[in-house]
């Protein structure tokens, strides 16, 4: 085994450097290869040169042969020593095993010796007779004798082997260098064959090149003589004709040059009049031109007057211009001036106007607010004088009264007149609002119903008498919750948290504005416009009944038996159980057909719509009504102060006159009593004095004293 | 004379007459002039080569003009310029001055400067290639400039690598000599290509060379001493490397041969893996002749899963086995391999499978190489299978896998089928003469493949030759296609009736 490794790896280690060899050998053939095909490349280019061609192909084929076979001469050499390489593995493989084998045999049979032997040793220890053991010994001995010589005789045998494979190998050693000998050798010899044969082909080639150059270069001669030669003979005729040419043209010059000298004398001579014509001519135009010199430096001068003149316009004008400019400008300031001026004139006038309007304004307000402020002063003074009157007339009627029952003994009454009763100025009966009319009406309705009283038949108002005021009230509460579009919604929600009674008011009031009813009469309008609609609308319905004595066009009695049945139906619904109403109201249910009292809330909107369409007219006279009523006052006023005068009647001045004077009479006669009585009593206080005084006297100190008493002599009078 | 007339032809053959007609009328003074005519003939390199107007004065007496020396001049005191340059060059190790002159300056120090200069001085200043050929001519005779990039710079610097690394024994040679050089050549170097790795030498350096005859079986013995050389830092610090091409062996070694001159051991194995893996310059990665078995290429393939640029792996001359081609069938579908290369390793039928099921879907594989394997018709079979998928592969070698019939009707199908492939080969195996005739069938429906290799495998002359036709056809065409892309289709059509002549 060691030693096919051996042998391998020589062969190994002296083949190797052959590759490169080898390689070189092929690579250098490959270049030349190159080089062949270069030399191809070249010659193919010129291909149509068809010999040259040819020859080229032909040596490129001949040395690509050559090539071929040279390269397979060398290479050959390698694949024999490869093809030898594994039959001597082959070989080497068929020893080894043998080897393997026989020394495996070997291992065998030397082991049974062995346990032979070893077995014999078991043996040799059961003998006790030495003899027997000594014999057994030897053979034992003999034995492995036997075996070491077998084993030594494998030994030289495979040492023998071992020599013959170092002999193997120097053989093979040799034999490779040999190989690489002949390889280099061959390689050797494959070069300078393929060099000698390039370049035999390469001459080759050459010359078949300079044959082909000589061959076109002879070829190109001749064609470029025979080119040349019919060249020269074309020129001479060329040149054989041109002179033909010249010749001929000579001819036809001298032709020619004769005849020019004809034509040209007969033109000179004709030239030659024309000239003196010409002359002639040009005198003539001399002779006009200094006419027409002269008369254009006249008109020259004149023109340049003329120039001087129109330049000194000229500048005159421009002046002017000048000036007119400067005015337009000046104008053209002042204008803006003014302008400007009216501006501010036309901005303080409106200012002004302005404040004209809103003086006015304010001028207005204050006459209206005199106007209030006359009125109620006027309204004042008039009770203030009614006030007075009033006084005067009662003192009148007391005096009169008194006069009556004391002095005539007659009985008295008051007289009785409509100015009496009369409070304010006649003419300005207030005219209240709708609103106002509601307001109350429905104050006075809650009351009564708080009340609770029976008193209904007692009717307050100002009302139309026909109609009741609780009819009045059902009517606007059912146009109050029919007719609620016509308010608007903010007010809705404002009107929310309100009591019943004031939001009825305002949404009443929101009704009103809408529907355009502003004044009483437009409210009783209204209501009476209910009315009669409701009337209307039973009549048609109870047209066949014959108790209806109401006609129709009746609307007055319609409206009062319409107001007692709408009463009725109020109180039924209100007091149903009343006894007497009821027993009334069949009294008054015999008098005129059952009929549902409330107006159905479905016709409300109907009614409304006719309403407003017949209210419409009446609305478009109503401002110049205003105005009269200021006007139309004073008649009544004159004549209600007229008979406020004429309160006693002159009869009874009269008596009162005749009274008067017999009552002086008497009153004489009392004052002469009086008269007397008062002297009377003068006359007795006279008297009293004088006791007094006498009294006081007879009592004085100086009675005493004095020798003659006074006293004593008087005392006897006095008592 | 004749001398300078055979050089100036070479130098410039449009000159040469011009300069015979200099010579001719230079011969004409002369032959005034004076009594030798023969002298200066020995004379004229001298100037060309020396650059030393003096040395050449006295035969610049005699002749006013040298057309074939541009630096020739009349004035007979140098110029200052020519001193300076002198003295750059002459102190130039001490003191470089370059980059600071005029150009024609530097081309003219370049030309001059002696290719001895220290690495440490020349190797990252001059980028100037004509200093570096000189260099390169100067070590070495034979010089391949093609196969380093056509760079004579990159060229010095990757053979003083590569023979810094052949002769660096680990244990005794300064691993700083390698370290130092690395800044130097940083830049400039794209391959690593090493074909020897000496082992480290052991104490009894004596007995071992004396009875090296019988030492085979004890050298195994001492495995864990014999690492070789680590190149982890060498790559790590090289920018710009692109291939990395080594070989774990001696050359060379004659009759001295031992085993442990060859090991490739595990921790050599996990270095270098370490080291490939964190290179992602690398494109191209080859370790052949190192005795890599299963284990061994199982972890190196491992390293290299999910390179970012490797195209090519070469692990041929090894001792892999299905194991290994498994790991490497893993790999051709983790990685952008373009080339693999599994040549005489010991690939079986099961390998084979492996690959042939990761070829099937692939499509960055474009050369397969399993020479000298033992694949047999199992494995052949199933990688004809996943040929019928495959459209990436171009060529493919099966030389010496033990291949028959089987194998050689299935691949007629593929022929048929498959437009990709352009290279085969089948040498060395036993296809058979049914299989030869088979193989011709499917390459009578085949258009692209332009080689194919049928040498020394049973096959019947008659249909070899006709295969050969038939290459030969497609090898036409595919010139015809070549020379002129845009006439595909009519190239076609004219290539039919050379067909059928051929």
């Amino acid at each position: 085994m060691s030693c096919w490794m051996l042998v391998s790896f020589f062969l190994r280690q002296y083949w190797e450097p052959l590759w490169p060899l080898c390689a070189r050998g092929e690579s250098w053939v490959s270049m030349m290869e190159a080089l062949g095909e270069y030399l191809d490349g070249k010659k193919e280019s010129e291909e149509d040169q068809s010999k040259s061609y040819k020859q080229k192909e032909e040596s490129r084929l001949k040395l690509a042969k050559l090539l071929l076979c040279g390269t397979e001469l060398v290479t050959n050499i390698q694949v024999a020593i490869d093809i030898r390489e594994i039959h001597r593995r082959v070989e080497e493989e068929d020893i080894k095993r043998q080897r393997i084998e026989k020394l495996e045999n070997e291992v065998k049979t030397s082991q049974d010796k062995f346990d032979e032997i070893t077995s014999k040793w078991e043996e040799g220890k059961q003998k006790r007779i030495p003899q027997e053991l000594w014999e057994m010994l030897n053979t034992q001995q003999l034995h492995c004798a036997g075996l070491l010589e077998d084993k030594n005789k494998l030994i030289s045998e495979l040492q023998q082997e071992l020599k013959k494979k170092d002999d193997q190998y120097v053989k093979d050693l040799k034999k490779q260098s040999d190989d690489i000998c002949l390889l280099l050798e061959r390689m050797e010899e494959q070069v300078k064959n393929v060099m000698k044969t390039f370049r035999e082909e390469l001459y080759h080639i050459e010359k078949a090149f300079e044959v082909e150059r000589q061959e076109l270069l002879a070829s190109n001669r001749k064609k470029w003589e025979t080119a040349l030669q019919a060249h020269n003979a074309k020129e001479l005729e060329y040149l054989i004709n041109r002179m033909k040419k010249v010749e001929d043209y000579e001819k036809q010059l001298n032709k020619q040059r004769i005849w020019d000298c004809e034509e040209y004398n007969m033109i000179k001579i004709k030239l030659e009049q024309d000239v003196q014509i010409l002359e002639q001519q040009l005198q003539q135009r001399k002779a006009v031109y200094q006419l027409n010199q002269e008369k254009l430096e006249y008109n020259l001068q004149v023109l340049k007057k003329r120039d001087e003149e129109s330049t000194a316009i000229k500048s005159q004008q421009k002046r002017k211009i000048n000036r007119l400019h400067d005015t337009l400008n000046n104008l053209r300031s002042k204008y803006a001036k003014q302008i400007k001026q009216f501006q501010e004139e036309n901005q303080s006038l409106t200012l002004e106007y302005k404040r004209l309007v809103t003086q006015f304004k304010e001028l207005q307000k204050a006459m209206r607010h005199f106007a209030l402020i006359d009125d109620e002063k006027f309204r004042e003074i008039w009770l203030m004088n009614e006030e007075e009157a009033k006084d005067l007339i009662a003192r009148a009627f007391d005096v009169d009264r008194i006069i009556h029952t004391h002095h005539l003994g007659l009985p008295w009454t008051a007289p009785d007149f409509w100015f009496l009763k009369n409070v304010g100025p006649i003419s300005q009966q207030p005219q209240k609002s709708a609103m106002q009319i509601v307001e109350e009406m429905l104050l006075r309705t809650e009351e009564e119903e708080a009340e609770e009283a029976a008193s209904e038949s007692e009717s307050y108002l100002d009302l139309p008498k026909q109609i009741s005021e609780k009819t009045a009230k059902r009517i606007l509460m059912l146009l109050c919750d029919e007719s609620g579009f016509l308010i608007e919604s903010k007010l809705l929600s404002l009107l929310l948290p309100l009591e019943q009674s004031e939001c009825y008011l305002l949404r009443l009031d929101a009704i009103f504005s809408a529907l355009g009813i502003e004044s009483e009469d437009d409210l009783y309008k209204l209501v009476n416009f209910f009315l009669q609609y409701r009337a209307h609308h039973l009549s048609s319905s109870l047209q066949s009944k014959p108790c209806s004595q109401a006609s129709v066009e009746e609307a007055g009695v319609e409206g009062t038996s319409m107001e007692s049945e709408l009463e009725l139906a109020e109180r039924t619904e209100m007091q149903g159980e009343k006894e007497e109403n009821l027993v009334e109201g069949k009294k008054e249910k015999e008098k005129t057909p059952p009929s549902p009292w409330v107006i159905h809330p479905n016709d409300v909107l109907k009614i409304l719509e006719a309403f407003v369409m017949g209210l419409k007219k009446p609305r478009d006279s109503r401002a110049p009504l205003r105005v009269q009523k200021s006007v139309r006052s004073k008649s009544k006023d004159s004549e209600y102060w007229q008979a406020l005068t004429t309160v006693i009647p002159p009869s009874r001045l009269n008596l009162w006159d005749a009274l008067y004077t017999a009552l002086e009479k008497y009153h004489l006669v009392l004052t002469q009593r009086a008269k007397l009585l008062l002297e009377n009593s003068s006359l007795e206080q006279q008297n009293t004095e004088l006791q007094a005084l006498l009294q006081q006297y007879l009592t004085a100190k100086i009675n005493s004293e004095l020798q003659v008493p006074p006293t004593q002599v008087l005392r006897i009078p006095t008592k | 004379m004749q001398d300078t007339v055979t050089t100036s032809a070479l130098l410039d053959p449009s000159h040469s007459s011009v300069s015979t007609q200099d010579k001719s009328s230079t011969g004409g003074h002369t032959s005034s002039t004076g009594p030798q005519p023969s002298k200066p003939s020995s004379i004229t390199p001298v100037p060309a080569k020396s650059r030393n107007p003096n040395s050449g004065a006295n035969f610049h007496r005699m002749r006013r003009i040298i057309a074939e020396d541009p630096e020739w001049s009349l004035a007979i005191v140098p110029l200052l310029t020519e001193l300076c340059i002198q003295h750059i060059i002459k102190n130039f190790q001490r003191n470089p001055i370059l980059k600071q002159l005029l150009p024609e300056h530097q081309q003219k120090i370049l030309n001059h400067l002696s290719p001895n200069l220290p690495l440490a001085v020349t190797a990252n200043l001059i980028d100037d290639e004509n200093y570096w050929l000189r260099c390169c001519m100067q070590r070495w005779p034979v010089c391949h400039v093609a196969e380093h990039g056509g760079s004579w710079k990159r060229m010095f610097f990757e053979r003083h690598l590569e023979n810094l690394l052949k002769h660096f024994i680990p244990g005794t040679t300064d691993p700083a000599v390698i370290l130092d050089l690395l800044p130097l050549c940083r830049n400039y170097v794209r391959r690593v290509h090493v074909d020897q790795f000496l082992p480290p030498v052991r104490l009894p350096a004596q007995p071992q060379t004396g009875d090296r005859s019988d030492s085979g079986s004890e050298g195994e013995m001492e495995e864990p001493a014999v690492d070789h050389y680590q190149l982890g830092d060498l790559v790590a610090g090289l920018s710009h490397l692109e291939e990395l091409d080594l070989v774990y062996g001696v050359k060379d070694c004659g009759m001295n041969f031992e085993w442990n001159l060859f090991l490739f051991t595990y921790r050599d194995c996990h270095s270098l893996a370490a080291t490939i893996k964190a290179c992602h310059t690398l494109k191209i990665f080859k370790l052949t002749r190192s005795k890599v078995d299963d284990e061994k290429a199982r972890i190196i393939i491992r390293s290299l899963l999910d390179h970012p640029v490797l195209e090519e792996l070469d692990l041929s001359h090894n001792l892999i086995g299905d194991r290994g081609a498994r790991g490497a069938a893993k790999l051709l579908n983790h990685s952008r391999l373009r080339v693999l290369n599994l040549a005489n390793n010991q690939v079986r039928g099961p390998g084979a499978q492996s690959l042939a099921h990761a070829l099937a879907h692939n499509t960055n594989l474009v050369s397969l190489n399993l020479r000298l394997n033992c694949i047999e018709d199992e494995g052949g079979q199933a990688l004809a299978h996943a040929l019928l998928t495959n459209k990436c592969l171009t060529t493919l070698h099966l030389g010496g896998n033990e291949l028959s019939e089987p194998t050689a009707t299935l691949l007629s199908q593929v022929l048929a089928i498959n437009t990709t492939l352009t290279s085969i080969n089948l040498s060395c195996n036993h296809i058979g003469l049914d299989g030869g005739k088979q193989l011709l069938e499917g390459m009578s429906d085949n258009k692209t493949l332009l080689e194919f290799d049928l040498r020394l495998s049973d096959v019947a002359q008659e249909s070899e030759y006709l295969i050969g036709q038939a290459l030969y056809a497609n090898r036409e065409a595919a010139r015809q296609r070549a020379l002129n892309p845009s006439h595909f289709v009519s190239t076609i059509t004219a290539s039919g009736p050379e067909n059928s002549v051929g």
